[in-house]
């Protein structure tokens, strides 16, 4: 294995780490989401560009670039989905303003 | 050099899987999962370059999208559930 694919390969599965050990340690949902909708998100990018130099043949590469796509274009809409589905159901620690509970009653 | 890395995605796995069998509410389980299933992607992804060779990168395919409509049915679930 090359060197710099398999340092790709090692920053995308630390950051995947990161995201494990943010989901356990932080308080509260909102939180929880935020670190284990993201980091894992970029740790694909980083580890799919390290496939992508060490294969190296024309099918793995563009299928390689679909997976990265798709998960760019999901994970945030997935994340929204349930933060948004579970926002009243689940106790949160919020700054000052509500700004959900403001704009629905302002209508 | 892969073998950090599958160490790093089995504590990684360990943390998400914490998450999934001990969140107190249900949208914390629906973390866990999804956050699994990123961790299998990529541990895919890890062991494909492994080989050096792109059989099993298809299954990657099915994995990402089948992540992305379990997480937004159970969201409508939830969603709905409530009172």
């Amino acid at each position: 294995m090359g060197t710099v694919s398999g340092l790709f390969l090692i920053a995308g599965s630390a950051l995947a780490m990161i995201g494990g050990i943010g989901s356990v340690r932080f308080p509260d949902l909102l939180s929880r989401m935020h670190a284990a909708a993201k980091a894992p998100t970029l740790g694909l990018v980083l580890v799919a560009i390290g496939a992508a130099i060490e294969i190296d043949t024309m099918l793995a590469v563009t299928t390689v670039i679909l997976v990265v796509v798709l998960q760019l274009l999901s994970s945030p809409v997935g994340a929204h989905a349930l933060s948004r589905a579970s926002r009243r159901q689940v106790p949160v620690s919020l700054d000052d303003v509500d700004e959900l509970t403001r704009d629905e009653q302002s209508d | 050099m892969s073998s950090v890395a599958f160490v790093m995605l089995f504590i990684g796995a360990g943390c998400f899987m914490y998450r999934l069998l001990r969140g107190p509410s249900l949208p914390d389980r629906v973390v866990g999962l999804d956050g699994l299933l990123s961790i299998i992607v990529i541990t895919i992804v890890v062991a494909a370059s492994r080989q050096s060779s792109g059989i099993t990168i298809e299954t990657v395919l099915v994995a990402v999208l089948v992540g992305f409509v379990g997480t937004v049915a159970l969201a409508r679930f939830i969603e709905r559930r409530g009172d």
